[in-house]
């Protein structure tokens, strides 16, 4: 095994054991110095164990135990005294060791300036543990106070939380305004206004003379001729980067030790990372690229290829109370753009940098919460233009989220019916979780909710989030649209449960972000209300899509298509005479159609009423060609003809025919009835078809034979028609009461599964149900719509309703 | 998530109580009363008047109050709570700008062995000073309290008051070489949560609890923020700092990993989010971290949520 020897227990070298422990526990045997007494810690809160505000324990990265857990020895106290670059050895205070790799980490050291009495006693710098029990040692003294020189990030954070400490404090900066790398002048005012609210006194554009005192630090003198009595001076002005080891060494150093992208040295087997490096001329001091940096030499020393990058910075101050935020470039040059907000009386300020129709900086005080995306549009360097007049104002004007998309499923009652499959109600699976079933499959397993069909899936895991809160991450769903986060299967089975019988209970019973929908959920919603509640629901034609409000196809050149209904693809002289002067006298070019049916081609719109009427004089209604419902029942000729026929396949068709016509369904539904497993009606590609046989029918479902090709699977089989009759409408009504629009049955078979419908449907109790239902809805909807239109005087209502806020379904 | 219920402990808080206001009476929401069913019993049977009671002289008088010691006063449930060994008691009046939202009241037992402390300050001539506090068996940190006070930016009361933050300190008794601190160290107090106090009036009050480990007022603290300018325009609040017996920091350093976020109906911090409402969970320590109980108290400023504060025990 090959031995590495680390420098310095810091942030960068923690992370990176942490890289190297976990991806090749036993590629090293490890040797780490860190000349503190103490293992790793998280140096950057610092400021909150200062004012007390968090403990040294909660901020210890790795303490003896991981230490020991990953067979690292830890020569901690122990100051390295020299590095022999040609034996290959490092000396501590006690005693060599031997490397194979060498890994630098000795980060960095306070910068103190060398005024008079920078040396004395009670001054300090604020870097590590020792730094801060010096400050809290010296905050022990009631009455005491600090100076604190430096605005900067550290600076500040150190002065707040010496006055929690109880101490008067003085911060003394030297340039016009505070965290001057980091603000622009505008938030450092408010900065030093809110440090001044805590008490902190701030002297900007101070000339610190010198530091003065009997044997310790008493008292700061400015060079304007102040004076500032004190107990603990705190220099915090910057870091340097600690290479005089490195050096030493004979390590090509720069303003630190020079590295490459994979963090080597220009020494073999010499690696460096963190605060001591020197990257392409840059030096690092915030964690950010540190951890980077780290990811990076793990991979080196594992002989695995990376590269380090520079990225963008972002800042905090951590200070309760205090919200800041900057990132980017915010200097003013030449065609650069500034948006400014203001808000005197709640303290904020925010300012945006825009060049090129990018954002390149941004300072934010008061208001962070948008901090970070607008840090993510200067990280991707993001074309702002369109958004360029609302961007001030953050995501949420450029299109968010729902506020509140679990209000509907809060809302809920506990006997709410969640499961409508297995009759399981929302506190039904808030006492499952309550006793301990905190995921999906444990809830399942103990109530049997979404156990059976699964549309309620969505349902069941909002009860989880509602009861856990984020203990319990909400799975990705797909919207129904941008008007709401609920997906369909949320929607369908919220619509029943709270009974919402209206477009307008549903845009306010679940939230919906828009006054009333949008071309995409108006007409799912409108089906779902109309299959769920056919008596207290009234269709609503605006939202339909074109096709279906004007109850003909629309062609590619604006005429439409009109096909009249052939019940089982059976037709009559008389039909065929009326079609033939139909077709004369509207000009409409004749096309048989796959589906058994006859339709007149190239009709204009304004014919429509007119041809509709001549339909419903000769006895014809209309075929639904159009609809997202019961379009047609494929038949062959059958035993009546047919040598092979085994039943009246096509007597059967149109019984199922008549029965069914005229329904609203997810998607348009098909059948066929052929008379012999010869299958002449090609009925095992539709989404019902049944086969007669000897012994009876054969009824499958879910096949496809469009964009998808598939074949019926076999739902059941029937002894008699009125069987097929009865497992056919139930099967449809089931389908209209639980599928998505949009979705043919094969796709929703394939989401709640065959099987689930099977034991449904043969439940003689639930299929009759079903029948009942679907009878109900065919009491309102069995109607021909041509018929109304086709009336004197009514025409003109199949044109699109005037509301002009009221988009109409395309 | 731990589910293992500890032993039980005695803890410093013995009744917490939710009233809300219903027309010109304040009724009680909801209330953990623990083993004292019989002061609960008389307690469902009441509801106070703008001034009756307790939770009726906080609504009226628009501050927290604290009242010690009920014989004579204007205490209304005297005799429930002598049978239950109730003595004291502090409500917290929960104001959304001017409008009252609803009267938070805790009720602690004369305990010799009882350590803690739920104090009100109040800035008077631009100090924090004791408004008054119980303190237990805590008397010389009684004492050194009420003989203290906070300039803006210092200690607990200082630190809240300039911040409008609620803050959690830890090690009472380690770091402060003050008196008070000095106190609180020998009287075993551990932690301390201080949460600012609005009220209509503008007048400035910062609420504390100081626990301590033998009897807890609270064995995890949290704190979660919730202002718009923090959370943005959604409904929702991040953990900013907390505190675990079991768990330890609950705090992120967001260097390194997010804050927990949670949104309006998420969970039981989600559910007053979404109410508004101070919220008192118990019955179900699957969700309340592994503990008894849980409360949430929301932080009002700006007419929305600031803050939220829990405490379990």
């Amino acid at each position: 095994m090959q031995k590495l020897v680390v420098i310095g227990a810091g942030m960068a070298t923690g992370r990176m054991l942490e890289h190297l422990r976990d991806n090749a526990p036993e590629a090293y045997e490890i040797t780490l110095f860190n000349a503190e007494p103490r293992g790793n810690y998280n140096r950057i809160m610092l400021s909150p164990v200062l004012s007390g505000e968090k403990s040294f324990e909660e901020i210890v990265t790795h303490d003896e135990a991981w230490y020991a857990g990953n067979e690292i020895t830890c020569r901690f106290g122990e100051k390295v005294l020299s590095v022999d670059t040609q034996r290959k050895v490092v000396t501590g205070e006690k005693g060599e060791v031997a490397y194979d790799k060498l890994v630098f980490g000795t980060g960095s050291s306070a910068f103190i300036i060398p005024l008079p009495g920078h040396d004395l006693p009670g001054v300090v710098a604020f870097r590590d543990l020792e730094d801060t029990t010096a400050m809290v040692e010296a905050a022990g003294k009631p009455g005491s106070k600090a100076v604190v020189i430096g605005g900067g990030l550290l600076g500040l954070e150190a002065a707040a939380a010496l006055r929690l400490r109880g101490m008067d404090v003085t911060v003394l900066h030297i340039a016009t305004h505070l965290m001057e790398r980091q603000l622009d002048p505008a938030a450092g005012y408010l900065l030093k206004k809110d440090l001044e609210k805590r008490g902190i006194n701030v002297i900007l554009e101070a000339q610190t003379k010198e530091i003065v005192g009997d044997g310790r630090a008493q008292q700061v003198n400015l060079g304007d001729g102040t004076e500032l009595p004190c107990d603990i001076v705190v220099m915090a002005v910057g870091i340097r980067p600690a290479v005089k080891l490195a050096q030493d060494a004979g390590i090509p150093c720069g303003r630190a030790i020079k590295v490459d992208a994979q963090m080597r040295t220009e020494t073999p087997d010499v690696y460096a990372v963190g605060e001591c490096v020197e990257y392409a001329g840059n030096l690092f001091g915030l964690v950010a690229p540190l951890y980077d940096q780290a990811k990076v030499l793990a991979k080196t020393l594992l002989g695995e290829d990376e590269t380090f990058t520079m990225r963008e910075l972002s800042t905090k101050l951590k200070v309760t109370g205090c919200d800041l935020f900057s990132a980017g470039d915010f200097a003013e040059a030449p065609g650069r753009e500034d948006v400014v907000y203001r808000d005197p009386a709640r303290g904020i300020y925010k300012r945006l940098v825009i060049e090129d129709d990018k954002l390149i900086g941004a300072v934010m005080y008061g208001d962070t919460a948008d901090g970070n995306w607008f840090f993510g549009l200067i990280k991707d360097g993001t074309d702002i233009s369109e958004m360029r007049e609302t961007l001030i104002f953050g995501p949420a004007y450029q299109g968010g989220g729902s506020a509140d998309p679990l209000s509907a499923v809060a809302a809920l009652p506990p006997d709410a019916e969640i499961c409508g499959c297995n009759g399981v109600c929302k506190g039904d699976i808030v006492a499952a979780i309550e006793g301990g079933a905190t995921d999906l499959g444990a809830v399942r397993a103990v109530t049997k909710a979404s156990a059976s069909c699964g549309t309620c899936t969505g349902l069941v895991e909002q009860v989880l989030s509602v009861t856990l809160g984020d203990d319990f991450v909400l799975p990705t769903a797909q919207p129904v649209c941008g008007c709401t986060d609920l997906t369909h299967e949320d929607v369908r089975r919220l619509i029943k449960v709270q009974e919402l019988k209206s477009q307008d209970a549903v845009w306010q019973e679940l939230g919906w972000k828009t006054r009333n929908g949008c071309h995409v959920c108006r007409p799912a919603i409108n089906y779902y209300l109309l299959a769920d509640w056919p008596l207290d629901y009234q269709d609503d034609a605006q939202s339909r899509f074109v096709n279906e409000r004007n109850h003909a196809n629309i062609q590619k050149d604006g005429t439409y298509s009109v096909m009249p209904r052939m019940y089982g693809g059976m037709t009559t002289p008389e039909e065929l005479i009326a079609i033939a002067e139909a077709a004369k006298k509207y000009n409409a070019v004749v096309k048989v159609t796959g589906g058994q049916r006859i339709d007149l081609l190239g009709i204009r719109k304004e014919d429509l009423p007119a041809i509709w009427h001549d339909m419903n004089a000769a006895g014809m209604v209309s075929g639904h060609a159009y609809t997202k419902g019961l379009r047609t029942v494929k038949t062959c000729v059958g035993s009546d003809w047919c040598r092979f026929g085994t039943q009246d396949s096509t007597g059967l068709g149109i019984k199922l025919e008549k029965r069914l016509w005229g329904s609203w369904t997810p998607h348009k539904f098909k059948l066929a009835v052929s008379g012999c497993p010869r299958n002449c009606a090609e009925a095992t590609c539709k989404d019902l078809g049944v086969v007669c046989v000897d012994s009876g029918y054969q009824i499958g479902v879910g096949g496809a034979a469009g964009m998808d090709l598939k074949e019926t699977e076999r739902l059941h089989d029937a002894k008699t028609e009125e069987e097929v009759l009865d497992w056919t409408v139930a099967f449809l009504q089931l389908y209209r009461e639980n599928a998505k629009y949009l979705d043919r049955p094969y796709k929703w078979l394939a989401k709640v599964g065959l099987d689930w419908v099977k034991d449904v449907l043969a439940d003689e109790t639930e299929r009759k149900a079903l029948i009942e239902r679907f009878d109900i809805s065919q009491s309102v909807y069995q109607v021909d719509p041509w018929a109304e239109r086709a009336r004197p005087g009514e025409a003109e209502k199949f044109q699109p309703l005037a509301d002009l806020t009221v988009r109409a379904a395309e | 998530m731990d589910t293992v219920v500890d032993a039980p402990v005695k803890t410093f808080i013995q009744v917490t109580e939710i009233w809300v206001p219903e027309g010109d009476r304040l009724v009680l929401a909801t209330g953990n009363y623990g083993a004292l069913a019989a002061f609960e019993e008389a307690t469902r049977a009441v509801s106070f008047g703008k001034g009756e009671g307790l939770p009726g002289k906080a609504w009226a008088e628009e501050r927290p109050v604290v009242l010690k010691g009920f014989d004579g006063s204007y205490f209304k449930r005297i005799e429930a709570a002598a049978e239950a060994r109730l003595t004291s008691a502090v409500a917290l009046p929960i104001f959304d700008g001017k409008t009252l939202k609803a009267v938070l009241v805790v009720l602690c037992g004369d305990d010799e062995n009882r350590t803690g402390a739920i104090e009100v300050w109040e800035e008077k001539d631009g100090l924090m000073m004791l408004d008054d506090g119980y303190y237990g068996a805590a008397k010389h940190f009684e004492w050194v309290s009420q003989h203290t006070h906070f300039p803006r930016g210092q200690g607990l009361p200082g630190g809240v008051w300039s911040s409008d933050t609620p803050m959690l300190f830890r090690d009472l008794g380690s770091g402060y070489r003050f008196i008070r601190a000095d106190s609180a160290g020998k009287a075993g107090l551990t932690t301390g949560l201080g949460m600012p106090v609005p009220v209509p009036s503008g007048a400035t009050f910062v609420l504390t609890l100081l626990s301590a480990r033998g009897t807890p007022i609270a064995r995890r603290f949290e704190m979660w923020d919730a202002r718009p300018v923090k959370v943005g325009k959604e409904k929702a609040a991040i953990l900013v700092d907390g505190i675990c017996e079991r768990e330890g920091p609950l705090w992120t350093d967001d260097t390194q990993q997010e804050p927990r976020r949670v949104g309006a109906h998420m969970g039981n911090i989600g559910k007053v989010l979404a109410s508004g409402l101070p919220e008192i969970f118990t019955g179900s320590p699957k969700l309340t971290e592994g503990y008894d109980s849980m409360v949430a108290v929301p932080i009002y400023d700006d007419g929305a949520i600031a803050h939220i504060v829990a405490w379990y025990v």
